[in-house]
């Protein structure tokens, strides 16, 4: 075992014009607006930066119950967007942030390019935030489509965005529900993104055989958790190896994190930044968890910044 | 919430069967938060909270994930310190993979354990008369709530309904005498099962309204708490406002996180300073109790 002073790890990383000191978020929907995971565990202490629920311009009730269904290795989705909208979100939410000292990431929804420019031009003015996270898996009223499955419609939303947008990060979170995310991945980088987080969650549905009826008041929602990480894997290693490094964007990876070894297994196959989601659920303490095993993995194997680990996986 | 939970591993101390289908985990640790009755622990494996550990040498655990992968969430049975320690009692019936995993626990097994979680019943009006409805499993909660209000109430009446005798605890009642509750001492206990098997045959509404019809009309006031099968609690609630008797609920939904971040258990409630009329409240953190007059039962 190689032996450092393990106080001496760098495990800060570079999002763009923001500097992390871990590489650690939460996976927006996942953690509420922060004070939900205050019993449990120190997010300034424990965090890079912490990312919230969707926001949208009206408060939003969210789809019927049941919302969410476990599945194998996992669970189902439908929450429908649920949030208290941006003025009370502003009013109501933000105090808590500017006690965090972490960066903080807004995630934001929309039904149309107006609406996510409404959002985001608001949040843009506020000192707190700190970074602007675009939800493009939401369907587009005037057809019905999402927006983040097709590269032209979401670089025209990437675009309007970025001209509005002058001070935050902006993050695009790209949908896996697409037959080639390295060219929404492109899209999204040369409409303007400063960052990608991938993935979101795949589209499943779960039945019930005995009374023969979708689980989901939905029908269909969003497979997470651990079931989905070879496939997250898979999707940050083409985007980081095909577009990403060379246009220097750095990648959020999530999708079924749950241990320091799926951490570490997300930088080698090109993230910078990881985010925590549905094991959250499971266990709020997991960032501290994770962040004490990758601390661990770094000393063991003499590294000692975790950025060397980024994109380092080797192809056989 | 009066008190924050935490996140502990917790020593299984017992796990015994109540009656068919039915077990009662003792859980035990030295330190764990005041909790009232009406609030929920949410129990995993262990494995859980080892997942992201590399000194423990578990390294090799991530590659059998543990199954089910979401807690459970648990209402509390029953909690008593003694001695440094505190004992925390679950009821459970084996219905699926979750329950299946507890049933195997045996004595110095560990569980993790979140809580306590939720907002329990609120205090019990002075001098009413409280009657406790509960059907099926619906009944662990409402036990801890009885034993705790022998003091504040005039008097205490038990209801429990089941579908025959072999889904009896053996603690809500005595052998064949289904008028005491071996384990809610001075409270009355009235079981009704389906096929008559134990006690009154018939539901538990039936005999809640025979007992209703009993009384004097200047008695005490009546406050009734129920929790059990939704369709039950759907009546009880239907006969306490035919009755105009103050109801609490203690719903279950089912949920990911038991804390309020995933917004899984969402129950429609009235609120009068929505737009609309109604919101969703998160069953996790504002109930699980609520006032039965509030929850929209028939939403679409």
């Amino acid at each position: 075992m190689v032996t450092q002073n393990i106080e001496s790890i760098d495990l800060s990383v570079r999002l763009g014009s923001l500097r992390l000191a871990n590489p650690l978020m939460t996976a927006s929907g996942t953690s509420g607006y922060g004070p939900e995971l205050t019993s449990f565990i120190d997010l300034r202490k424990n965090l890079g930066a912490f990312v919230t629920k969707s926001v949208t311009v009206e408060p939003r009730k969210g789809n019927p119950p049941p919302r969410t269904v476990e599945t194998s290795g996992g669970m189902l989705n439908a929450i429908g967007l649920a949030n208290v909208g941006l003025e009370r979100f502003v009013a109501e939410k933000t105090p808590f942030f500017e006690e965090l000292n972490i960066p903080v990431i807004v995630n934001v929804a929309g039904h149309s390019i107006d609406e996510y420019v409404t959002v985001c031009c608001r949040l843009d003015s506020i000192d707190c935030v700190n970074g602007l996270e675009l939800n493009v898996s939401c369907p587009n009223v005037s057809d019905g489509l999402e927006f983040g499955t097709d590269p032209v419609r979401l670089g025209e939303l990437v675009a309007t965005v970025r001209r509005e947008v002058s001070n935050s990060l902006l993050i695009v979170k790209l949908s896996p529900n697409v037959t080639d995310i390295v060219t929404t991945a492109r899209a999204a980088i040369e409409s303007g993104a400063d960052c990608l987080s991938m993935i979101n969650t795949l589209q499943g549905m779960a039945i019930n055989a005995d009374s023969r009826r979708a689980i989901l008041a939905n029908t269909c929602g969003g497979l997470s958790g651990p079931a989905i990480k070879p496939v997250a894997l898979a999707m940050v290693w083409k985007v980081y190896n095909r577009v990403a490094r060379e246009a220097k964007v750095p990648i959020i990876g999530m999708g079924g994190i749950a241990t320091w070894r799926d951490a570490v297994e997300f930088h080698l196959a090109g993230a910078t930044a990881l985010a925590v989601g549905t094991t959250l659920f499971v266990d709020p303490e997991a960032p501290a968890k994770i962040l004490g095993g990758l601390r661990d993995y770094l000393d063991c194997n003499g590294i000692s910044s975790v950025s060397e680990l980024i994109g380092q996986v080797e192809t056989r | 919430m009066a008190n924050p939970p935490a996140s502990l591993a917790l020593g299984v101390s017992a796990n015994r069967q109540l009656c068919r289908d039915h077990f009662r985990l003792t859980l035990c640790t030295e330190d764990f938060p005041a909790a009232r009755p009406g609030q929920f622990l949410y129990l995993g494996p262990t494995v859980h909270a080892d997942l992201g550990s590399t000194s423990s040498g578990t390294l090799g655990l991530r590659d059998s994930l543990p199954m089910p992968f979401l807690r459970r969430a648990f209402s509390i049975a029953n909690l008593r310190r003694a001695d440094g320690k505190c004992f925390i009692d679950v009821i459970y019936r084996v219905v699926g993979a979750g329950t299946q995993w507890m049933a195997g626990l045996r004595k110095s097994d560990q569980v993790s354990a979140v809580g306590p979680l939720g907002n329990g019943f609120g205090p019990r009006p002075e001098n009413h008369d409280l009657w406790f409805v509960a059907g099926g499993v619906g009944f662990p909660p409402l036990m801890w709530l009885a034993n705790s209000s022998a003091d504040q109430a005039n008097s205490r009446v038990f209801f429990f309904g089941a579908s025959c005798a072999d889904f009896v605890p053996s603690i809500l009642s005595c052998g064949e005498d289904a008028g005491r509750a071996s384990e809610i001492p001075g409270c009355a206990a009235v079981i009704a099962t389906d096929d008559g098997s134990l006690g009154v045959r018939g539901t538990v509404v039936d005999v809640l309204t025979k007992y209703a019809d009993k009384r004097k009309p200047d008695g005490p006031k009546i406050t009734v708490y129920t929790c059990g099968p939704e369709v039950m609690m759907r009546a009880v609630v239907e006969f306490c406002s035919s009755r105009s008797l103050e109801c609490y609920a203690c719903l279950e939904r089912a949920m990911a996180c038991g804390f309020g971040t995933c917004q899984s258990c969402v129950v429609p409630v009235a609120d009068e300073l929505d737009g609309q009329g109604w919101r969703y409240a998160l069953c996790c953190t504002e109930g699980p109790v609520f006032e039965a007059s509030r929850i929209i039962w028939n939403h679409p």
